[in-house]
């Protein structure tokens, strides 16, 4: 892995689960469906772990509910979607990953003004 | 990929994950898994770098889940280095034979060191025999005393040494390797430590 994408990787570990959370609003989905919503938003690694953990600690919170339906042709699927609960933790989850880019947006800002005007 | 589902199945028996849990699990993953491939992936684009270490997977999976049983590192293991062990043992050893020498001692007091045979009579009549370093004295009750003794030294402050080693020396063992806060079961416990994510 290169440095790019170990940290790449880093930066996403701290906000995969309010993705997660994000993938959900477009409706019930399972494991891997969720990975391909993440794909299709831009999202094509899911870092050194994977989703499977993070979704079980959202359930385990109860962020998330889960019901097994069948998928399109193929074997029953574990289905997961925003509980209530899940809805406020994203609201909440957005807020600060917005304050927090900000923040991070004005000091590399800041690092781009010194570089420019140095020799 | 069966292969990466027999190892997490495996991983999820260590750590005592329910069957029916450990079923749905892989259940999942293996329709994701095949559905992954079907159109073309890999479990990489499933698992991410997970995909090289099923057992770090699955643990960090049931462990995310709450699924997990007792952590092993918890269960009570009288498993020691044989070294400790061996060396309990031995000095289990001493101090029993320091801690009977002690009590013939105090019981036969007229016990003298030879490194020849020594005959004992009634009272304090001794008559040292030629070779064995064998000592024949009056015991208990008036029965003869036998032991074997090493020359020239007196039975007590050796005996009392050797009963000090080995207390102290268990002891310290003991600490070390048996004791709850011994390094040695906290480092077997990091050893255990299974990982998660996030």
């Amino acid at each position: 892995m290169s440095n790019q994408e170990g940290r790449r990787s880093q930066l996403l570990r701290g906000v995969l689960d309010l993705c997660l959370l994000a993938v959900m609003g477009d409706g019930p989905a399972y494991g891997y469906e969720m990975t391909k919503r993440l794909r299709t938003r831009g999202l094509s690694t899911v870092g050194e772990g994977s989703i499977y953990p993070i979704l079980g600690r959202l359930e385990r919170d109860g962020l998330v509910e889960t019901r097994r339906a069948a998928s399109n042709g193929g074997p029953p699927r574990k289905y997961y979607s925003l509980s209530s609960e899940g809805e406020r933790a994203l609201e909440g989850g957005v807020t600060e990953w917005q304050a927090t880019r900000d923040a991070v947006d004005g000091a590399l800002g800041l690092v781009n003004v010194k570089a420019e005007v140095a020799p | 990929m069966s292969e990466f589902l027999d190892e997490c199945r495996r991983e999820w028996r260590r750590l005592g994950v329910p069957q029916p849990v450990a079923n749905e699990m892989a259940a999942d993953l293996a329709a994701d898994l095949d559905e992954a491939e079907a159109e073309g992936g890999s479990a990489e684009d499933v698992l991410g770098n997970s995909a090289f270490d099923p057992r770090r997977f699955a643990s960090a999976w049931a462990i995310a889940r709450g699924v997990t049983g007792p952590p092993a590192s918890n269960r009570p293991s009288l498993w020691r280095p044989p070294m400790a062990i061996v060396l309990t043992a031995v000095l289990g050893a001493l101090t029993i034979v320091a801690g009977l020498a002690l009590l013939g001692g105090r019981r036969s007091s007229s016990i003298a060191i030879a490194t020849r045979r020594i005959i004992a009579g009634p009272g304090s009549n001794r008559f040292f025999a030629p070779g064995g370093g064998r000592i024949v004295g009056p015991g208990p009750f008036g029965l003869p005393f036998t032991g074997t003794q090493i020359a020239g030294v007196d039975v007590h402050p050796l005996a009392w040494i050797l009963l000090l080693v080995g207390v102290v020396g268990i002891g310290l063992l003991v600490v070390l390797y048996w004791s709850p806060w011994s390094g040695f079961r906290r480092r077997r416990h990091e050893s255990r430590r299974t990982p998660s994510w996030n």
